[in-house]
């Protein structure tokens, strides 16, 4: 165990002067908080209930009492611009309201009056927009048709056979962990790729370089080397988790996430929780990545089989951020699967019993001792110390 | 003290090592010679305990290395065939991370570099990374990383190919200088000049079969030539390969 302390430390220093590893265990992490920042920032600002709904009104004079209704409930209104269809189009307005002239004869016949909303539909930002106008003005034409119908002695509940109400059963948590739901994602991601630059560099570029063949001459045991290796692979992980971490806790600090209703904190003890799950999945995942970059013969090659391989323990958590499902305890002996599982459950305010944590870190680990057994034994075979020619 | 007794080994349908036999002393330079894909680097890597024979066995200092093959790789050291340094890191660190792989440690082990890195004449390159540096003087970073914890037994594969003539004579120098400390010396070469110039006891190597083995006297008499490079080319039966 001194030996693999010394080939842990030799890894450590050789790397921290490797530009691509510090990059690749720096940048790939920061990628989960700067897309939460755009992504919120972006939807918040189409969703503020604050924002003032303007309503430019062409032909107001033709129905004072629909612009009083319009007004009475929080619209602004404004008489529209002569060009207000092409500032429509070129999204300067979010709508406009054309009222025609012959408006007020329809309306005092009794008859449908004609208003338009003129919209782009192409513009997500506009709809939250036009949906409060459409909602004000159907609520004027629901009020006059229920007075037209009292006029006329007909009660109004006959024509609404259904009185539509939905209960919302959602806590602010849970729609939070929702959105949130690809956090665990970017959290994967940091411990699957983090370390993988060191993993592939110590073994496949280690035997590229042809300095293997020199390590391996000198009195220590493959377990010891696989032992140093995969420390220092898991030294790179947690520094890309703490990073990822760093930054989605900035984010979410910066994200106007109560403009989104949704009531959500990153706090000491959910940082916890996130860290108990997916700390023990650096032990597995280190230890993958070393065994499977042995087999490859440079370090191109590893880094190509890698990157995708790397990808196939995340799609688990893919498949969760999109169909959220039910943790249950059999789950937890599955690594990636099981952590993916425990995470949404802090985030979502309802952390799982601690035997699921110790439980699932167990699985990572047992399998974490597996691989590396078989990464030692790989490294007594001439094949793989030598590549594929064997040696002449 | 090296020695191999009926080696043999196969890389699929390769024979690489047919029924080797030789013995290498301690205070003398023994020239592992024979042309290139002759066997030279696959009798060696058997010696580091790297390859396993499938047939016959390694000595080191009288102990099977196929028994304890850490206490074997204690008792040599090892110039591989394939240099391998680590770009990032300098010249003194590659001698430090191999002797604390050596369980070499503390205030001896500073001084033990120093020593090693004067020997070398490799102070003024001592702490800049390796990644700018000349063949001779990656070299010379493989030879005190080989040499850092005084190994009794040193094995250099092709230990001057594709150095400068300064550079050859100093590593020439070094192992004559070894073989003067008592240590035992075997070295491989495909060039017969190095060998002639350096060998105390040469063993000719073709086709995975040792084809001669005795003091450079011994092989021309054997061979009936009175130059070592015919006899070379006699006991061999071809002079590809064998000449720089």
């Amino acid at each position: 165990m001194k030996l693999a302390s010394v080939i842990f430390r030799k890894e450590l220093k050789d790397h921290a002067r490797d530009r691509r590893s510090i990059l690749s265990s720096l940048l790939v992490p920061l990628l989960g908080p700067l897309t939460f920042l755009a992504m919120f920032s972006v939807i918040a600002s189409w969703m503020r209930e604050d924002r003032p709904l303007i309503v430019p009104v062409a032909g107001a004079q033709n129905a004072p009492n629909l612009i009083a209704f319009l007004q009475r409930h929080g619209a602004i209104v404004e008489p529209a611009p002569p060009d207000y269809e092409a500032q429509v189009r070129d999204g300067k307005l979010d709508l406009a309201i054309s009222v025609p002239e012959d408006y007020g004869k329809e309306f005092e016949a009794g008859r449908s009056a004609p208003v338009q909303i003129v919209e782009d539909s192409s513009r997500t930002k506009s709809r939250p927009q036009v949906m409060r106008a459409r909602r004000i003005l159907e609520a004027y034409s629901r009020r006059t048709s229920a007075l037209r119908m009292i006029a006329r002695g007909i009660s109004p509940v006959l024509v609404a056979p259904l009185e539509l109400t939905s209960v919302d059963l959602a806590t602010p948590e849970k729609t939070a962990a929702n959105v949130l739901g690809m956090m665990p994602l970017f959290l994967l991601m940091a411990v699957f790729i983090g370390g993988l630059h060191v993993a592939i560099d110590s073994t496949a570029g280690e035997r590229e370089r042809g300095s293997l063949e020199p390590l391996l001459v000198n009195p220590v045991s493959p377990s010891a080397v696989v032992t140093g290796k995969w420390l220092a692979t898991i030294a790179a992980t947690l520094l890309a988790l703490a990073i990822a971490l760093a930054g989605f806790e900035f984010a979410i600090a910066r994200v106007p996430l109560q403009d989104l209703g949704i009531k959500f904190r990153l706090g000491s003890q959910e940082v916890m929780g996130l860290l108990a799950a997916v700390v023990p999945l650096a032990l597995f995942a280190a230890a993958l990545q070393i065994t499977l970059a042995l087999f490859a013969r440079t370090f191109k090659e590893a880094q190509t089989y890698l990157s995708v391989l790397m990808l196939i323990p995340m799609m688990p958590a893919m498949f969760i951020s999109l169909q959220p499902i039910r943790a249950t305890l059999p789950m937890m002996v599955v690594p990636v699967f099981g952590q993916t599982l425990l995470m949404s459950d802090v985030l979502r305010g309802e952390p799982a019993p601690a035997l699921w944590f110790a439980i699932a870190a167990l699985t990572s680990a047992l399998c974490a001792a597996l691989l590396l057994t078989w990464a030692a034994r790989l490294l007594r075979s001439e094949k793989i110390v030598f590549g594929r020619s064997g040696g002449a | 003290m090296i020695e191999v007794r009926g080696l043999h080994k196969e890389f699929g349908p390769v024979v690489a090592v047919d029924d080797v036999s030789f013995s290498a002393a301690d205070g003398v330079v023994t020239g592992l010679l024979g042309p290139n894909g002759a066997g030279k680097t696959t009798t060696l890597r058997i010696l580091t305990t790297l390859i396993v024979p499938d047939r016959g066995k390694a000595l080191i200092d009288g102990q099977d290395v196929a028994l304890d093959s850490i206490e074997a790789r204690k008792r040599i050291g090892v110039l591989p065939d394939a240099r391998g340094l680590y770009p990032r890191l300098t010249a003194r660190e590659h001698v430090r991370y191999a002797a604390e792989l050596h369980g070499m440690n503390g205030s001896g082990l500073t001084s033990r570099i120093a020593e090693l890195l004067d020997l070398l004449d490799m102070r003024s390159i001592a702490d800049r990374r390796v990644e700018g540096f000349s063949h001779g003087e990656r070299v010379k970073v493989a030879l005190a990383r080989a040499l850092v914890h005084g190994p009794r037994n040193v094995m250099l594969d092709e230990p001057t190919n594709g150095l400068d003539v300064l550079s050859t004579r100093a590593v020439r120098d070094l192992i004559r200088r070894l073989r003067d400390q008592g240590k035992c010396v075997l070295f491989s070469s495909h060039v017969m000049q190095e060998v002639s110039a350096l060998c105390d006891r040469i063993v000719v190597i073709a086709r995975g079969r040792v084809v001669a083995e005795g003091t450079p006297d011994e092989i021309k008499a054997r061979a009936g030539k009175d130059n070592l490079e015919e006899a070379f080319v006699s006991v061999i039966g071809t002079d590809q390969g064998l000449v720089q």
